[in-house]
């Protein structure tokens, strides 16, 4: 067994002797440099593992669902009842519909930006509403589109979490 | 490549702690997330609870940073809220919640690039005698394998941890911190098995020798 392989062998287990083969302890009982190398990785390990747990913060939960209540108070609406009206299993002129449906709301809540693109060939029709209560600039807003764009088109269905919006295909 | 054997050993303690907090079986988490999903906000709470730790660790440790910590596991609570209605449970509720606070705080690591902010704010939080790291490195829970590391080493770990290329670093937080098997790891980042398990090696690698050289030029100690 070369130097390599032991090495190989040593970041596996942290350096663990418990854990290695005979032929790997074979190899450290004749190789110093090896032998260093598990001793500091047993040492990193332990270095590791002096990090506390980390807790959230008191009245985390609280926190979060203050706003959530702000928010539906305020504009969330509209955002909330496009995506519940859309899953994907439905027809698309169900989906079309809820998005209007939405959009509507949307504008009589009148802080929610939307943005519909029409669609070349047989792409898809985006629509975008940001439940933030303010209209985001046109460069967070394409930014956000690129983002769900990719996330699309690297999984089916992706949740981006980034944006509330809602996508359907003609 | 990575001998066939995988990475597999014992996880850091904070995974073991990690686990405990959890109070809810599997069948009431779905209750929950059914109801949270109809605007049940009350039960959305309840998720809150039961994930808060692990996302506020996992984001903490990211970022370096515990007050910029709180807003991005805030705002992470609060996106999952208004995506899950899109949630379908292809990936477990957890990992879903991961990947949304992963990414926001990915995002704080990009904009810190951008504007060339220092990515671990060290001095100011750390060294105020009301500050969030005092109350969370002397938030000690019990048992036998708690915190052991002197202040010192901790500091040194954590910017060790910091200074991993940020794809190293979220595997190594996810896999030896918050104790996620490489399966849930894999869902989280969206990359292959054999991926989480290559970067978790160099990652090993990587903050061996960095917190190597710190012991060797004396800034840090080894307790055994
Ligand atoms: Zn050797």
């Amino acid at each position: 067994m070369t130097c390599v392989e032991v090495r190989e062998n040593l970041v596996i287990c942290w350096g663990d002797a418990d854990e290695l083969s005979a032929e790997v302890l074979a190899h450290l009982a004749e190789c110093e440099a090896c032998r260093l190398e598990a001793m500091l990785l047993r040492e990193t390990r332990i270095m590791l593992r002096s990090l506390p747990d980390e807790q959230a913060p008191v009245g985390l939960t609280e926190g979060v669902l203050a706003r959530l209540a702000d928010e539906e108070a305020q504009v969330g609406l509209p955002g909330r009842v496009a995506a519940w009206f859309v899953p994907q299993d439905q027809p698309a002129w169900a989906r079309a519909a809820a998005v209007g449906v939405a959009l509507a709301l949307a504008v009589a809540g009148g802080s929610v930006l939307y943005h519909g693109q029409q669609p070349a060939g047989n792409e898809p029709e985006t629509v975008v509403a940001t439940t933030q209560g303010q209209v985001p600039g046109q460069a967070e807003y394409d930014e956000l589109l690129l983002r769900h764009r990719a996330l699309e088109a690297s999984q089916a269905l992706a949740d981006d979490p980034g944006v509330t919006l809602v996508t359907y295909y003609r | 490549m990575l001998p066939a054997g995988s990475l597999n050993n014992r996880r850091g303690v904070a995974s073991t702690r990690m686990a405990k907090a959890a109070t809810l079986s599997q069948a009431e988490i779905e209750r929950f997330v059914e109801r949270a999903k109809r605007g049940d906000r009350r039960a959305f709470g309840r998720l809150v609870d039961e994930y808060k730790d692990k996302i506020y660790s996992y984001v903490s440790r990211m970022l370096g940073d515990p007050y910029e910590a709180e807003d991005v596991t805030q705002e992470a609570f609060v996106r999952a809220y208004r995506s899950l209605p899109r949630f379908r449970g292809a990936a477990s509720f957890h990992t879903w919640l991961y990947r949304i606070a992963g990414n926001l705080a990915i995002d704080v690591v990009r904009r810190r690039k951008r504007n060339d902010v220092s990515a671990f704010s060290l001095d100011e939080p750390l060294e105020s005698d009301d500050g969030e790291y005092e109350r969370e490195i002397a938030d000690d829970t019990g048992g036998p394998e708690d915190a052991t590391g002197t202040r010192e080493t901790q500091l040194a770990v954590r910017r060790a941890i910091m200074d991993l290329p940020e794809k190293l670093r979220d595997v190594m937080i996810l896999y030896e911190l918050q104790g996620e098997t490489y399966e849930d790891i894999a869902e989280i980042l969206d990359v292959p098995l054999g991926t989480v398990k290559s970067r978790l090696f160099n990652a090993r690698n990587q903050l061996k020798e960095r917190l190597q050289s710190l012991v060797e030029a004396g800034e840090i100690e080894v307790e055994q």
